[in-house]
C-alpha cells in the first residue's frame, strides 16, 4: 500500500525529476536511472524511464544524440534544452507550493490528533 | 526470456503498433544498450516486449506540442497549381504548396509521385507546364545526389559555393565546417569529394544547400546513407534551422517525423487522379 503511493507520486514527478539531472549535466537513459536512484527515488526501471524521455524529447523539452563509446555500446545522450530549462524552472516552482500546501495540511492533522 | 529474444519480439511489437522503422531502431537500440550496461534481465527491467512497446507507442502519440515562443512568419515560399506532364503522363497535377518562415513541410509520396519534380520547379531548376513559384528570398537547393564536383575538397566547395553566395574564403569555410559537425563530420583536409563515402557526400550537399543561411531551404530525401545518429542529428539541425526561422521543404519517404513538421504535402493522390 504504501509501496502503490510512493510509485504514484513518482509518476507525478518522474519527469520534473529527469530535467532536474540532466540541468547538472548530459547523461544517458542508464546513468538516469542510476543517479535518479542514488538521490533516493529508488530503483527506476528503464520499461518507466525511457518513455518518459521520449515524451520529453518529443516536447522538445529535451535533445537527444547518439554516441559511440570507447567501450560498450552506442548510447542515446540527453542534453536539457532552452525550453526544458524553461519548464523545469515554472514546474520547480509549482511543485514547491503544491508540496508546502501538503505538508501544511498534514501538519494540521497531525497537531488536531495530538 | 533471452536477451535477444526480448529484443527481437521488442521490435516486432513496436512495428505492430505503428512506430517508424526508425524509431523501433532508436528504442531497440536504446534498451540493448541499457541492458549491457545494467546486466539486468530484460523481463526486469522493461517488463514483456508488448508492454513496453504499447508504452513507447503511447509516448510517441499525438501531435508533438510547438515549440515554446516559436513564430511563423512570412510566407517565403508560395506554389500555385503546378502542373506538370512527361510526354503523356501527368506527373504533377494542379499542387499547392506554402511555406512561411519558421516553418518545415514534409513531401510525401510513392516513388514516381513527382516528389523531386516539384522540388525541382520550387528551386527554379525545372519549368511548369502550368502553375506559378514565388520565392521570397534567397534559396538553398540540397538535391539528391550530385551537385558537387569530384575532384574538389569539402573546403573548396565550401569556398566556391560560399562566393556565389557573398561569403569570403574564410567566413565560408567556418560555415561549412561549423554545419558539417552538427551532423557529425569533420572533413578531412585534402580529400576530394569523389572518395567521401555515401552519407558523407550527404552531408556535403547539405552543408552546401546552407551555406550562407538562406531563407528557403529544399532538401530532397537529404539523410541517404546516413547512420542512425546522423539522421537524427539531421533532423534536429532541421528543427534548428526552422526555429531560426528558415522556411524549409523536405522531401522524405519516412513517416515518423511528419507529426513534428507543420505541413505535410502527401502527392501519392494526385498521381493516382491522373
Amino acid at each position: 500500500m504504501e509501496q502503490d503511493r510512493r510509485a504514484q507520486w513518482l509518476r507525478g514527478v518522474l519527469d520534473l525529476c529527469v530535467l532536474g539531472t540532466l540541468a547538472r549535466g548530459e547523461s544517458y537513459g542508464y546513468q538516469l536511472a542510476q543517479a535518479l536512484a542514488d538521490a533516493g527515488l529508488g530503483p527506476i526501471q528503464g520499461g518507466t524511464l525511457y518513455p518518459v524521455l521520449l515524451r520529453l524529447q518529443r516536447a522538445g523539452l529535451v535533445a537527444a544524440r547518439w554516441r559511440g563509446g570507447t567501450s560498450g555500446p552506442a548510447r542515446k545522450y540527453y542534453q536539457l534544452t532552452a525550453a526544458g530549462a524553461t519548464r523545469l524552472r515554472h514546474a520547480g516552482a509549482e511543485w514547491s507550493t503544491f508540496a508546502g500546501q501538503v505538508g501544511a495540511i498534514l501538519a494540521q492533522e497531525a497537531a488536531g490528533e495530538n | 526470456m533471452r536477451t535477444d529474444a526480448w529484443l527481437a519480439a521488442l521490435a516486432g511489437e513496436l512495428q505492430r503498433h505503428g512506430v517508424g522503422a526508425d524509431l523501433t531502431g532508436h528504442v531497440v537500440a536504446e534498451a540493448a544498450a541499457h541492458l549491457a550496461d545494467s546486466g539486468d534481465p530484460p523481463l526486469a527491467a522493461f517488463g514483456p516486449p508488448e508492454m513496453y512497446a504499447a508504452a513507447v507507442a503511447d509516448s510517441v502519440a499525438g501531435p508533438a506540442p510547438a515549440a515554446p515562443g516559436r513564430t511563423v512568419g512570412p510566407v517565403r515560399l508560395a506554389a500555385r497549381g503546378i502542373t506538370k506532364r512527361y510526354r503523356r503522363r501527368t506527373v504533377l497535377a494542379d499542387v499547392d504548396l506554402t511555406v512561411r518562415a519558421g516553418e518545415v513541410a514534409a513531401v510525401i509520396g510513392q516513388n514516381g509521385s513527382g516528389k523531386s519534380t516539384l522540388l525541382r520547379i520550387c528551386a527554379g531548376l525545372a519549368r511548369p507546364d502550368r502553375g506559378t513559384v514565388h520565392v521570397a528570398g534567397r534559396l538553398g537547393y540540397c538535391p539528391q545526389d550530385g551537385g558537387m564536383s569530384e575532384f574538389l575538397t569539402p573546403d573548396e566547395h565550401f569556398v566556391l559555393v560560399g562566393a556565389g553566395r557573398g561569403l569570403s574564403r574564410t567566413a565560408a569555410r567556418r560555415y561549412g565546417r561549423r554545419d558539417a559537425a552538427a551532423l557529425d563530420w569533420a572533413p578531412k583536409p585534402g580529400v576530394q569529394a569523389r572518395h567521401l563515402s555515401g552519407g558523407t557526400r550527404q552531408k556535403l550537399n547539405l552543408t552546401l544547400a546552407r551555406l550562407g543561411d538562406p531563407d528557403v531551404l529544399l532538401l530532397d530525401e537529404p539523410y541517404q546513407g546516413f547512420d542512425r545518429g546522423s539522421y537524427l542529428d539531421f533532423w534536429h539541425q532541421v528543427f534548428r534551422w526552422r526555429d531560426g526561422g528558415a522556411a524549409i521543404v523536405v522531401v522524405t519517404h519516412l513517416l515518423n517525423q511528419l507529426d513534428r513538421v507543420d505541413t505535410v504535402l502527401d502527392l501519392t493522390r494526385s498521381e493516382a487522379a491522373a
